[in-house]
């Protein structure tokens, strides 16, 4: 059988399977910083959104306009090839870590800011109320309460986030997809190679937005 | 019994129709159906200056342009029955799987594990790989690039070429690939890679005042025409155009018109045959 998806080209894809294994590997560990400078970086813009000081806020907001209505590729390509004329240079592992974190930390600040909402503002005076500072009650009572609301669409921004390593690709960021487009172009076998690849991110992504959709389930009973 | 009468009739009329198409054409299934479109339906390169370069909005022009436009010729008897597609490393395979294109001529150099996948028709141009580097990195040859990073296209054939020379010689290379050819250029001016490189012709297009281009050369890279397997009448076509626009100096003439290197045709038939005869022994062996 000829064509894309000829059991010679299946073949040769398990031959190399490592090589992509290798690029799999490089994608969970982006994703896994990325995801936690992301969860950082969300609880503390969305605190700040949530707080009193005017101009902490407005620098927040000024923040999330910008990661959010700019597409990731071309924030990434500013970090690969514009920052080394001013001198800042870093390695593609980095550059995704960062560039991801920023991006979805835009997002998941909007998130935290409205599952701190949610939560009954009778419960941050009751708090306050016993003697705990604005930060004690946060921390202690609020933000407790603030994780079950806020889980579900957390983890659908962990599963965008995975996704979205993919783009590290345009600047040989040596992840899963730009192992995919270097093995498929080497070898002009695209067929397998992109079916495993999908697969691979399937493994991922398929989990994380099941457990999402179970959190969710769960906090509508809860409710 | 009326249901049956229709069945017959049918099947007569699909004969009789069958037998006048077969003993009209005499051409291939292939070739037959690109003069029932009436048009031949190409890909190209539009960034590759000389080769398939395409201004923003613009018509396409180069020497695979113009040997496209040959072909339409050839087959349907007016050079402007050809409809340009502009296609990248990652797009050229699928697009002439899927059927969307009947030829794809985007310097896409023959190599004995490609001819697995697609078939070529024998080169119409050879181009060796250069290196292109920052005038102010001080870079004067192949040898101050131990230990750097080239950046290299995807779907390349740069990288095997580059590797192989560089054990040879001892040195240890990084690459890194990249989709397009501006983003290699892009890389090159951030500091990214030490060097650009891709087939010489290329890299004439990205040449200014900070860059140089390095004297080193390397493997010979023939472009031929990539065809989905099984179109042996559509090969079969191209492949004796090509050696007929070899014989009367069309071939040459293209070359000069579109200012690249004169091409030496007796080393060029000398590497292509060792890359079919490779190809052979790939196909037995697997």
């Amino acid at each position: 059988m000829n064509g894309p998806f000829s059991w010679r080209n299946w073949l040769t894809w398990f031959q190399d399977w490592q090589y992509f294994l290798q690029g799999f590997g490089r994608t969970l560990w982006i994703s896994f910083l990325g995801l936690f400078f992301t969860l950082l970086i969300g609880v503390a813009v969305g605190l700040v959104l949530c707080g009193k000081s005017r101009a902490l806020k407005r620098l927040c907001k000024a923040y999330m306009s910008f990661f959010q209505n700019t597409p990731l590729v071309i924030q990434v390509f500013i970090y690969y090839n514009m920052l080394p004329k001013l001198g800042i240079m870093m390695g593609t592992v980095t550059i995704g870590v960062v560039s991801l974190a920023l991006y979805t930390g835009a997002y998941a600040a909007d998130i935290v800011a409205s599952a701190i909402r949610a939560v009954p503002l009778g419960q941050m005076e009751a708090a306050q109320s016993q003697g705990f500072s604005y930060m004690q009650s946060m921390m202690r009572v609020v933000l407790p309460q603030a994780v079950k609301v806020g889980l579900p669409p957390m983890t659908n921004q962990a599963v965008n986030l995975i996704k979205n390593s993919s783009v590290m690709a345009v600047v040989a960021g040596g992840e899963l997809m730009y192992c995919t487009d270097s093995w498929s172009g080497n070898n002009l076998i695209y067929g397998p190679a992109f079916v495993m690849t999908g697969i691979l991110y399937l493994i991922i992504c398929l989990p994380t937005s099941m457990l999402a959709r179970h959190l969710e389930k769960r906090s509508l009973k809860d409710a | 019994m009326k249901k049956l009468w229709m069945i017959s009739l049918a099947l007569v009329l699909a004969l009789t129709l069958g037998l006048s198409v077969t003993a009209v054409a005499e051409d291939a299934p292939d070739i037959a159906a690109i003069k029932a479109r009436g048009k031949l339906l190409v890909g190209v390169k539009a960034d590759v200056p000389s080769f398939g370069y395409q201004e923003l909005g613009g018509e396409f022009e180069g020497l695979e342009i113009d040997l496209a436009k040959l072909l339409a010729a050839e087959i349907l008897g007016d050079e402007s029955a050809v409809e340009f597609t502009a296609v990248t490393a990652k797009t050229r395979g699928p697009l002439l799987d899927t059927g969307e294109l009947d030829m794809v001529i985007a310097t896409f150099t023959v190599k004995p594990d490609r001819l697995l996948q697609y078939d070529f028709s024998k080169p119409y141009y050879v181009d060796a790989i250069g290196l292109l580097v920052k005038k102010a990195d001080g870079i004067t040859g192949f040898a101050d690039l131990n230990g750097k990073t080239i950046g290299v296209a995807q779907s390349a054939t740069t990288k095997d070429a580059l590797t192989a020379a560089a054990e040879g010689a001892g040195y240890n290379l990084e690459f890194a690939e990249f989709p397009t050819y501006p983003d290699i250029k892009a890389a090159l001016d951030s500091g990214r890679v030490a060097c650009f490189s891709v087939d010489k012709a290329i890299l004439m297009g990205y040449l200014d005042e900070t860059v140089e281009l390095l004297p080193d050369s390397f493997a010979s890279q023939p472009y031929g025409v990539a065809l989905k397997k099984g179109n042996a009448g559509l090969l079969k076509l191209v492949d004796d155009k090509i050696a007929a626009i070899r014989t009367d100096g069309t071939a040459d003439g293209l070359v000069s018109k579109w200012n690249l290197p004169a091409v030496d045709w007796a080393e060029v038939d000398a590497y292509g045959a060792s890359i079919w005869a490779e190809a052979e022994e790939l196909a037995k062996a697997q």
